[in-house]
């Protein structure tokens, strides 16, 4: 006798995939090759009782004194290493910027969100042959449930989203439908996103976290994020939108690369301080460190919260599956000539 | 015993390698970089620590210091801090790209797994 859930359906294991692999003895070979290249080499680093590097030393020396910073990991970001801070930068903008090339469709938009409701006039004309079969027309249509806030049709389809799901009955089976999460949730993120936004911009203004403008940015997107899971995407739409995440982002790099190049023009090297210090513990106690942090929250911040809500609204523009058969494959190329011959 | 930390991130780097060389899911070829990257956290902070040391931050320092022995050497090293927060936004902008790339892969080949998608198909 095998085991039945409540309702009388056998309990069957969870489902394991015989998960495909390959050259699995090239890869053990190359990685025991690398694991033994590796562990002889860890086997001689310097330890816990080795001496300071050099620039080490020399950020600890002239942290207080050149730069009226009590935070020497600061002092190396932004000051002593700064310019690899100045690549880094740039390298994850240019993340970012790829990161939005690959993610965005063909056609203008004003949101993260209903892409391929903008797009539809455009898609119709580079495909319009194309015809979905069954399961894309269902994938499609739900999909189109979930956007329907941004498409024309809302109005008549009638399916409305509930605001929120407090009136529906705890532990019911369907899938939860409503826009924002239940009032505990939006109590606790009400609660915690004051405290962590002030927190975060506290440790950036006053120079005391190592790193400063990193995990400050990071805490910006923690914030967002947790108000847009909590309260649903209409709450952060107005602000979370690619005119104005896009323009802050350009407007931190510009601040970065003004900030560093005053310090070649007015005191003759990248990254020289050329602001006034003001005593340790302060805000200005940095100089450009902190007007570089500052452009680094802005940066890092909105960097990545284009890339998660790119990565977040891409679910688009899947190929046609033809898996199914070799008929609807040809059909379809067929189609696409015709197509292309009557343009 | 900060030689541990040494070989675990070499471990962890090993296994991400391992991953990267030998699966076919593109999702866990991307886990498998995310573990490499992890594993030179892992190894920036452990070289960084000094035995008896303390954190490189120059005011109030603990009982029987001074800033001025702080700043003669006995704390963690700051440079290789700073190479570790480098580290963790390269690794975030890297994995974001790869993320992206591959959603991408996966809707033109209706398919996630690395050995199907080398046909070309239009």
């Amino acid at each position: 006798m095998t085991a039945t859930d409540e309702r009388g359906q056998p309990i069957r294991g969870e489902a394991v995939e015989a998960e495909p692999k390959h050259r699995i003895v090239v890869g053990l070979l190359l990685t025991a090759g690398t694991a033994v290249a590796l562990g002889a080499a860890l086997l001689d680093i310097p330890r816990a009782n080795a001496h300071l590097s050099e620039v080490a030393r020399y950020a600890l020396q002239v942290s207080l004194p050149s730069w009226n910073l009590t935070e020497p990991v600061n002092e190396v970001v932004y000051g002593t290493r700064g310019f690899d801070t100045f690549g880094e930068t740039f390298l994850l903008l240019a993340a970012v910027v790829s990161v939005v090339l690959l993610s965005r469709p063909r056609e203008p938009r004003t949101g993260y969100f209903g892409e391929d409701v903008a797009g539809k006039r455009e898609q119709s004309e580079v495909d319009p042959s194309e015809k979905p079969g069954a399961d894309e027309r269902e994938a499609r249509s739900a999909e189109s449930g979930e956007m329907d806030e941004d498409s024309p049709a809302a109005g008549r389809s009638g399916t409305q989203r509930p605001k929120t799901p407090d009136n529906e009955r705890v532990g019911g089976r369907g899938p939860e439908r409503a826009e924002a999460m239940a009032v505990v949730v939006r109590g606790g993120v009400r609660a915690a996103t004051p405290v962590l936004a002030v927190a975060g911009c506290y440790l950036v203004a006053w120079g005391y976290s190592p790193g400063g403008g990193f995990p400050g940015g990071a805490v910006v997107l923690g914030v967002v994020l947790l108000v847009y899971s909590a309260f649903g995407r209409g709450r952060i739409a107005r602000v979370i939108k690619p005119s104005v995440v896009e323009t802050a982002e350009m407007a931190g790099a510009a601040l970065i690369i003004l900030t560093e190049a005053l310090g070649l023009a007015l005191k003759g090297s990248f990254t020289a301080n050329w602001l006034p210090l003001t005593p340790p513990g302060t805000i200005r106690s940095g100089g450009v460190v902190q007007l570089f942090s500052a452009g680094e929250l802005v940066e890092v911040g909105t960097g990545l919260i284009i890339a998660v809500f790119a990565l977040l609204a891409m679910s688009h523009d899947w190929a046609r599956d033809t898996s199914s058969g070799e008929e609807g494959d040809e059909g379809d190329e067929g189609g696409g000539r015709e197509g292309g011959a009557k343009q | 015993m900060i030689l541990a930390n040494y070989l675990v991130a070499g471990f962890v780097f090993c296994a991400g390698l391992y991953t990267v060389l030998t699966r076919r899911n593109l999702i866990k070829i991307v886990m498998g970089l995310s573990l490499m990257e992890g594993s030179t956290y892992l190894l920036f902070i452990s070289m960084a620590y000094r035995a008896g040391s303390t954190a490189p931050v120059l005011v109030s320092p603990p009982a029987g210091r001074s800033a001025h022995d702080l700043v003669r050497g006995n704390v963690a090293d700051p440079v290789l801090q700073n190479f570790c927060l480098t580290a963790i936004v390269i690794g975030v902008a890297v994995t974001a790209v790869f993320l992206a790339i591959v959603v991408r892969i996966a809707q033109h080949y209706r398919t996630l797994d690395a050995d199907r998608i080398r046909e070309l198909r239009g």
